[in-house]
């Protein structure tokens, strides 16, 4: 290794938003991205990625499966800001317009393997009754500027947030890590 | 006679009886009294009498007919002194018995006639006594009044015996003799008796019947008085007894009332007692304790001093306060009472308790309003809560509970003494002691080590005699040897004393062993298997005589040595003191000689006069030592204590070998023992803080007296341990165990682990008594070895137990210890309770001294308990023990984690990296990825930085070339930075709405839009309406964002204007107007197109192709070409936007520099087909380009414009050579008219930033002010006052100056003098003047605050400031222009108001002959008020030096406003006549003082300027050759200061001419360019800008000239002068 090319190691992931749980909601869709330290850039694959709309299974389970993939290839010199994969799940709502129904963050997994992941999800709540009855009337919830605030930690003393999906989409992550 | 009329009988017999006696009364009550102190204070009268009643109480009285009651354990202890009192008086009536009999006999004989009357006599007094009726009396059961009634009730019946008894306790009192009896007469109570006596006419009978009756009674009494309140199960039978009492007395008075109902009545006077009497009687059966503090001798046991446990150190805690005197007669009266002093403790005060009174109230205070205290007693229900411990040694919450351990491994039990050891048992015991002794001696070997040392000592002394050591003083030697021969003496001493106690010990095993074997021989048995064998180590008898012996002449000779010396000493004293003793003789011989005669003289003197000092003796010669006293001596001393020469060497040896004889051999006391041994077990419980978790198993104790337990205990627990006990339990067949003793384990420490822990042996003794009725000794009792039973010794139990504690491991290896934090709760704990915070404050804490002091006021008692960690805490602090404290230690496992040092750690290039990154140190704050090793990090990554640094006070001059304005750069920039940094901190707070979109509340109140049915409204309206209303676009907060998110929209609309070519530069050819129209006509076709043109002469092609190139962050863009001086495009141009380092923070994105250059190019096609020929076939054309203008707009100011809209002034270069303005035909094409009365050319823009940014707030703070604080009162009105009015008109009143402090704004305009160099050019023309003044001011480089200051607010410098620091922004150029204008004796003014591009900015307002001209301070440009092309908009006030005028017409905009500030309806003024100017003076200087500019400094900068700017042209052109024509370069240089001179006016055609003279052969574009001169690189960025370098025909030819004109105070004009040749064929 010579100083020209500096020491990287390499992360890579490749999984999938395999399914989800929300138990009130129906045809929904998940965009995925990704939220890394300075350190980290992505080299290979997408870094962010909308799946397709799907609607829960017939059957008890009542699954909402999207099984969409995610492949995506870091490189870093530190771990210091490990990415994070920041979900956001959408839907319609009863006129039709297309709300937030879920925000959730993790980490990429640290060690090498197949590794499985639930996620709780969750959307910010309607400042004031008032504002909670226009905006479900109007079909404009609250949503974040950026979906990656979900993942970091700053600002979010004055939100307050309630959960829907107690059970969440479970992207399936294998890691390889790699050092060159 | 039924039982109901015999009881009212009875009753009123007893009332008769009573009245009777009406001063019988008196004698009951005394002689009850006189009962109590007898039963009080027997010690103090006759204890003895009351050990003897005692006695015979058990032996004389008949047994007592107890009834089968159960008594309360607790009332045992009062039966003592209750029970008391009648049983004297039971047994003294079996005393008294026979010999009052005959004397009652008599009494009553002589009474009854007496009897008689006095009966009839007191029939009938009242009856007052009903009270004694049986019930109440049942009722009654108070204590106090009980037991009295019932003497009072048997009194009845005894008081036959009570003067009998009054006669006994008379004739065992004889100390006491009875008062005040006059001889003769019969005394008080001879005299009472003899009429109060109930006299039985059958004396034997009823005597009988009393006693047995009365028995009762006192049995009755007795219970009474145990039972405070009968049971109710007793009561029924009490109540039988009442009655049979009852009946009792009934039979008693009925067989009395036959015969002297009559006989009784007597008549007597009433009974007088004197009063001295009954004080007398008084005094001596009532007590009245005394106030008097009572010595402690008397309150403790004889000879004991008293002992004041606190000042021992042991805790006794704080007693209740109770008063003085109380404590005085409760004392004393405890005294009298108790005997004992059971009472007292050892330090002779009253037993008490700590106060057990809370300071505060723990109940929670009760609401008193009636209401609600139902509802305070309602009961709550809450669900169970689990326990938590109130222990200071809790564990808090986050401490994973339970999962410590604590293992404590019992492994045996050992005693040293058992009640059971048997004789030979106690013997074995000790010498097993002694044997350890001996052991632990013999590993020592001191004798052995301390005969060493001798023998050391004794050759260094030999030595040191030797050897003449030629250095060495005689002197020091001589101390040397001294010193070892003191040390040799000491040493002796202490090898003596060893080897004797070595012997005794010998000795004494031998002798315990010689015992041991002669008990075995005398009981012919063995009960222990101990054996000791004396191994007898031989010796070379010859050379251990000779050693013997040598020692023993090496010590005599020593102590000779010794006393030699002592007795010179001694020898020496003697002389000296004989001299004394001569001396004095002499002296008194001369005294008495003197005295002698004195005598005669005075003989009576000698008596008196004393002797002064006593006789001195005559002193005693020393002896001389004697050597054979010192050998004896010696020798004796060493048969004692050594071993004598050829004894063998006793080495004892004990062993268990011996054998145990059975059982079946022994004698029945030893069998007996043995078996009682097999009955006993022991088991051992395990306290933990107090609380038994756990025990052992039983196991039967050992014949050897060892009980093997061998467990090992798993405490599971959730608390720091407090107290760890065992404690030691026996049991003895089948009866209930008993504790032993106690043993205290020590907490283990929490470095000691299981399977580490040592076994540790721990003692423990009882004082338990225990005699047994076989061999065994017993525990607590005297016994002896020998037969005669002297030398007794008394054993007590006592043993060992082995044990070992230890922190259990858990799985993974962690200690299961409960953290150390816990231990130190106590210590807070304790402080809490004395609320040592409140007191010091919590940071006193840490500070010890601060807290020894606190605690030394608060007088905190150091023995307290809850004190105990505090007073550890500060004694260590105070001692400034080196000791680690248990309560804090921070990452006390740092040092086993630490990988690297931290010197290595620092030297880490990554790790300095990291840290300055997260330190947001600007040069690092967007590293990004900070490479994985060191050797990856170029040193020079921090090269800038600790440049930087380094030269953060030293001025560079590289950049800046001109040294003051880098003073002036290097000042603003650290102001700036400090700035930042505390900007920084306080900077992004995100609010919820930078967080999440929510639609905003609807507003029912507001106008329109906001009202909520209005926005239902919204959702039926159509989603595509035909005619679309404008939306607001989004506001995008600055941290989301990242490169490449953040775009620049630039909208070309047109441009008016645009200079045109000359054409036929080359011909020297004014192009006819005809000829113009002509060409003009054929604009829409491109010249190029037609092929007979020549290439010299391009008639065809149109006046002007301009096309806009705009260029941001060297990023260029440029619209298509446009045609004709009056372009149209209305292109939209994107331009990405980079923010500095990548940071996208408000403050960065405010701080950005960078322009956007919007230049004008003209597109010039040249045919450069060389041949003609090839014409038909292609084209070959060149595209040139040439620079028209430019227009430049800040990012700042898009930034907080958030866009730019409007019509701008082109910058076009005073010189364009080519170029013209065509403005005849502008005309005769009939623009509009109103653009001609402006000159220059206009481009019409519009510019946003996508997506658009929301600028930081600016700071809204109260800054503080030297202002009165009237008119800061009255200026905050103003502004409200017209903020209501018109809120989107600037209006200013106080503005904050380069301090930071609030200043009124009135006080910047002052007249001042503009340099004088300026007015002295035109003296004659004001105009003219005034012009030169606003270009003068116009080039002191623009700086904006926002820029310098971030986001933070605007700071007005001063004039003076304001030249020093050679930069600021519109509102220093505007003042200093207003002032010098008013210096100049115009009336001027400041215009506050919006300006494009500016934005809110400030202009100045002149008033010319007739007409208002508004100045641009920065540019220098004047407008007239009705110039269209003005770039100031709106105008919101106008700032005088004595007055603030607020705009309040219909209209802004200065083309439709009236600038009169005298009339009050257009003009709303500050200081009026309400509130009349107050004279405010300036902050202005008195004058300006200008520096002359240095000319040489100048030249020289211009120098370096153009090489500069070369360099960089060349750079840009990395592919081709760039020449330079040094004949242009000089004939331009030469040109530039005519421009100076003439502000690019009217030059142009001379300058043509002239260049046209010169440069024939060549085709010429180029242009001055002016700039003000603040840095260099705006300089090059507009030499760049302009694109002349951008030519790439092969054989350009360059010009660069540079000239820079200094003004007064240094400020520089600098003008360059570029241009491109290419030469003509």
């Amino acid at each position: 290794m010579t100083t020209a090319s500096p020491s990287v190691f390499l992360l890579m992931v490749n999984g999938q938003v395999e399914s989800a749980q929300f138990p009130e909601y129906d045809d929904l869709y998940c965009k995925y991205c990704f939220v890394y330290g300075q350190d980290w850039a992505p080299t290979a694959g997408l870094e962010e990625g909308i799946s397709q709309i799907t609607s829960k299974s017939q059957d008890v389970r009542q699954a909402l499966v999207w099984n969409f993939p995610i492949d995506v290839t870091f490189k870093s010199t530190n771990p210091y800001g490990w990415p994070q994969i920041v979900l956001s799940v959408y839907g319609p709502d009863v006129f039709g317009n297309d709300v937030v129904r879920g925000y959730g963050a993790v980490h990429v997994p640290f060690s090498p393997g197949r590794h499985k992941r639930t996620i709780p999800m969750f959307v910010p709540e309607s400042t004031s009754k008032l504002q909670k009855f226009t905006s479900w009337f109007m079909g404009r919830r609250p949503e974040y500027t950026d979906p990656k605030v979900v993942a970091q930690g700053e600002g979010r003393e004055g939100a307050v947030f309630s959960i829907h999906g107690l059970t969440p989409p479970r992207p399936l992550a294998s890691v390889r890590i790699k050092e060159t | 006679m039924n039982p109901r009329e015999e009881k009212v009988k009875i009753i009123t017999e007893e009332f008769i009886e009573n009245d009777e006696d009406a001063d019988m009364e008196r004698q009951k009550k005394n002689s009850k009294v006189r009962r109590q102190p007898r039963k009080k204070q027997p010690p103090t009268t006759v204890p003895e009498e009351m050990v003897s009643e005692k006695s015979h109480l058990g032996n004389q009285q008949e047994p007592v007919q107890e009834e089968p009651k159960t008594y309360l354990l607790s009332m045992t202890a009062r039966r003592g002194p209750r029970s008391l009192p009648p049983i004297p008086s039971t047994s003294r009536t079996g005393f008294a018995e026979f010999s009052m009999r005959g004397r009652m006999r008599e009494k009553l004989q002589a009474a009854r006639s007496k009897a008689e009357s006095a009966l009839l006599q007191e029939m009938p007094t009242p009856r007052p006594r009903r009270l004694r009726s049986p019930s109440k009396k049942e009722l009654e059961t108070e204590f106090g009044t009980e037991p009295g009634k019932k003497v009072e009730s048997t009194q009845q019946e005894i008081d036959s015996q009570s003067h009998s008894r009054v006669k006994f306790r008379d004739s065992a009192r004889k100390i006491k003799p009875k008062p005040q009896v006059p001889p003769g007469f019969p005394s008080a109570e001879e005299a009472y008796n003899f009429f109060t006596f109930n006299f039985d006419p059958e004396p034997e009978d009823s005597e009988k019947k009393t006693k047995a009756s009365h028995r009762e009674g006192t049995n009755q009494e007795e219970e009474e008085g145990e039972e405070e309140e009968p049971p109710a199960q007793g009561g029924g039978k009490e109540t039988d007894e009442e009655e049979l009492l009852n009946g009792d007395d009934a039979e008693d008075f009925l067989l009395g009332l036959d015969h002297m109902v009559d006989d009784f009545i007597a008549v007597r006077p009433a009974d007088y007692e004197s009063i001295h009497d009954r004080l007398q009687m008084e005094r001596e059966m009532l007590f009245i304790p005394s106030r008097q503090a009572v010595p402690t001798y008397k309150k403790l046991p004889e000879n004991v001093q008293p002992r004041f446990l606190e000042d021992e150190g042991l805790y006794t805690g704080v007693r209740p306060e109770v008063s003085r005197t109380n404590q005085n007669i409760m004392e004393n009266r405890l005294l009298v009472q108790d005997p004992e002093r059971r009472w007292f403790g050892d330090d002779g005060r009253i037993l008490a308790l700590p106060n057990p009174i809370k300071p505060f109230p723990s109940r929670p205070p009760v609401e008193t309003q009636e209401l609600s205290i139902k509802g305070e007693l309602e009961t709550m229900y809450k669900k169970a809560v689990k326990y938590v411990h109130s222990s200071q040694h809790m564990i808090r919450s986050g401490d994973p509970p339970g999962n410590f351990q604590l293992d404590i491994d019992i492994s045996g039990l050992l005693f040293t003494h058992h009640p059971c050891f048997s004789r030979e048992h106690v013997l074995a015991a000790k010498l097993a002691q002694l044997y350890d002794q001996y052991l632990a001696r013999h590993q020592r070997n001191k004798a052995k080590f301390l005969t060493d040392k001798l023998q050391a000592l004794r050759n260094a002394v030999q030595t040191g005699l030797d050897s003449e050591k030629p250095h060495q003083s005689p002197d020091t030697i001589q101390k040397t040897i001294n010193d070892y021969k003191s040390e040799i003496r000491q040493t002796r001493k202490l090898r003596d004393a060893e080897q004797e106690k070595d012997r005794t010990l010998l000795k004494t095993i031998i002798k315990v062993w010689k015992e041991m074997k002669s008990l075995r021989e005398f009981q012919r048995f063995t009960n222990t298997p101990l054996k000791l064998v004396l191994r007898k180590e031989k010796v070379d008898q010859k050379a251990d005589e000779e050693a013997y012996e040598a020692e023993i002449q090496v010590e005599i000779s020593e102590l000779l040595e010794e006393h030699t010396e002592e007795y010179a000493q001694k020898m020496e004293e003697y002389r000296t003191s004989l001299q004394q003793w001569k001396a004095w003789r002499k002296a008194q011989k001369a005294k008495k000689k003197k005295r002698k005669q004195a005598a005669e003289e005075h003989p009576y003197d000698e008596t008196e006069e004393p002797y002064p000092e006593e006789d001195l003796v005559k002193p005693i010669p020393p002896e001389p030592t004697d050597r054979a006293v010192i050998e004896q001596e010696v020798r004796e001393r060493a048969t004692q204590s050594r071993r004598r020469p050829g004894e063998p060497m006793l080495v004892p040896e004990l062993s268990l070998a011996g054998s145990i004889t059975p059982n079946n051999q022994c004698p029945r006391a030893e069998v007996l023992r043995r078996e009682d041994v097999k009955k006993r077990s022991l088991y051992l419980k395990v306290l933990f803080n107090n609380k038994e978790v756990s025990r052992t198993v039983t196991r039967p104790l050992g014949a050897d007296f060892r009980v093997h337990f061998g467990q090992i205990f798993n405490l599971q627990i959730v608390n720091w341990p407090e107290s760890l006990a065992l404690q030691v339990y026996e049991t003895i067949g089948h009866s209930g165990p008993t504790l032993l003793a106690e043993v205290f384990l020590p907490i283990p420490e929490t470095t000691v682990f299981t399977g580490r822990a040592p076994i540790e042996e721990m003692e423990f003794s009882s004082n338990q008594h225990v005699t047994l009725d076989h061999e065994g000794v017993g525990s607590g009792v005297p016994f002896s070895f020998e037969a005669d039973g002297s030398n007794q010794l008394i054993l007590m139990t006592s043993g060992k137990v082995s044990h070992s504690v230890a922190w259990a491991i858990g799985e993974n290896g962690i200690p299961l210890i409960p953290p150390l934090s816990q231990q130190n709760i106590g210590f807070r704990s304790a402080l809490k309770r004395a609320d040592a915070i409140s007191s010091i404050g919590t940071s006193g804490l840490t500070d010890m001294k601060k807290l020894a002091k606190w605690a030394a006021e608060s007088k905190l008692d150091p023995n307290d308990p809850n004190n105990a960690p505090l007073m550890q805490l500060i004694s260590v602090a105070t001692s400034g023990e080196s000791y680690v404290p248990d309560f804090f230690r921070l990452e006390q496992l740092q040092q086993e984690f630490n990988f690297v040092s931290d010197q290595e750690l620092n030297r880490s290039k990554r790790f300095r990296l990291l840290l300055l990154r997260s330190q947001e140190v600007p040069e690092f704050r967007n590293y990004k990825q900070i490479p994985v090793y060191d050797r990856e990090i170029m040193e020079k990554v921090f090269q800038d930085y600790e440049k930087r640094l380094r030269d953060r006070n030293v001025i560079e001059t590289k950049e800046h070339i001109d040294t003051h304005r880098a003073i002036v750069a290097k000042y603003l920039q650290q102001v700036r930075e400090s700035v930042i940094n505390r900007f920084l901190i306080a900077k992004q707070y995100f609010l919820l709405a930078d967080m999440i979109v929510e639609e905003e509340v609807p507003n029912i109140s507001s106008e329109g839009s906001g009202i909520l049915g209005l926005s239902l409204f919204k959702l039926a309206e159509q989603k595509r309406p035909l005619r679309p209303r404008r939306k607001g676009r989004k506001k995008v907060t600055a941290q989301n964002l990242s490169d490449g998110d953040i775009k620049l929209l630039v909208n070309i609309v047109r441009a008016y204007d645009i200079p045109v070519r000359k054409p036929a530069v080359s011909k020297f050819q004014q192009p006819s107007r005809s000829s113009r129209m002509f060409s003009e006509k054929h604009a829409a076709s491109p010249s190029t197109h037609s092929p007979n043109h020549n290439a010299d002469y391009p008639l065809g092609q149109v006046l002007v192709r301009p096309f806009v190139e705009v260029s941001f962050q060297r990023t260029v863009c440029h619209t298509t070409t446009a045609e004709g001086p009056n372009p149209s495009w209305n292109e939209e141009l994107e331009l990405p936007f980079r923010a500095p380092n990548g940071d996208y923070s408000t403050a960065s994105l405010q701080s950005v520099k960078d322009v956007v250059f919007i230049n004008i190019f003209d597109e010039v096609l040249h045919d450069v087909l060389e041949d003609d020929r090839e014409r038909g076939s292609g084209i070959h054309t060149r595209i040139e380009r040439h620079w028209l203008g430019c227009v430049k707009i800040p990012f700042s100011t898009i930034y907080f414009q958030a866009r730019i809209d409007g019509t701008f002034k082109i910058d076009i270069p005073p010189v364009l050579l080519g170029y013209s303005k065509e403005r005849n035909m502008i005309l005769e094409r009939g623009f509009d008219s109103v653009r001609n009365l402006s000159e220059g050319s206009y481009i019409t823009l519009f510019i946003t930033i996508e997506p658009q940014l929301v600028p930081g707030e600016s700071v809204q703070e109260k800054f503080e002010s030297q202002e009165d604080e009237k008119l800061l009162q009255a200026s905050e009105k103003f502004q409200a006052e017209c903020a209501f009015k018109f809120p989107n008109r600037q209006c200013l009143t106080t503005v904050i100056d380069i301090n930071g402090k609030t200043v009124f704004i009135t006080r910047y305009l002052k007249p001042l003098n503009p340099p004088e160099e300026l007015l002295s050019v035109y003296p004659n023309n004001l105009q003219a003047t005034a012009e030169l003044v606003a270009r003068y001011v116009s080039l002191i480089p623009f700086l904006p605050d926002t820029v310098s200051f971030a986001g933070i607010c605007d700071l007005w410098s001063t004039s003076d400031q304001f030249l020093d620091l050679l930069a600021g922004d519109e509102e220093e150029h505007a003042v200093l222009l207003c002032n010098y204008f008013l210096s100049l004796g115009k009336k001027a003014w400041l215009v506050m108001g919006n300006a494009i591009p500016e934005g809110p900015t400030a202009y100045v307002l002149t008033w010319e002959q007739g007409h208002y001209l508004i100045w641009n301070p920065c540019s220098g440009h004047f407008y007239g008020q009705f110039d269209t092309f003005c770039p100031l908009k709106n105008v919101g006030c106008l700032i005088g030096p004595d007055n603030i005028w607020f705009n309040i017409q219909r209209y802004d905009s200065p083309l439709r406003i009236n600038f009169d500030v005298t009339k009050p309806k257009l003009w709303k003024s500050f200081f009026s006549r309400s509130l009349p100017y107050p004279g405010l003076s300036s902050v202005q200087p008195e004058e300006l003082i200008y520096q002359r500019s240095d000319k040489a400094a100048a030249a020289e900068l211009q120098d370096r300027l153009e090489k500069i700017l070369k360099e960089k042209i060349m750079d840009w052109r990395p592919r081709h050759l760039t020449r330079w024509n040094r004949y242009c370069t000089s004939t331009l240089r030469h040109f530039l200061p005519l421009l100076e001179k003439s502000q690019g006016d009217d030059v142009e055609d001379d300058h043509r001419a002239e260049l046209l003279k010169q440069l024939g052969d060549y085709r010429f574009s180029g242009f001055p360019l002016h700039m003000p001169y603040s840095e260099v690189k705006p300089l090059i960025d507009a030499v760049y800008s302009t694109g002349v370098h951008n030519i790439d025909v092969p054989n350009v030819e360059f010009a660069l000239a540079v000239y820079i004109h200094p003004y007064p105070k240094n400020v520089l004009s600098v003008w360059i002068y570029v241009a491109s040749l290419i030469r003509n064929r």
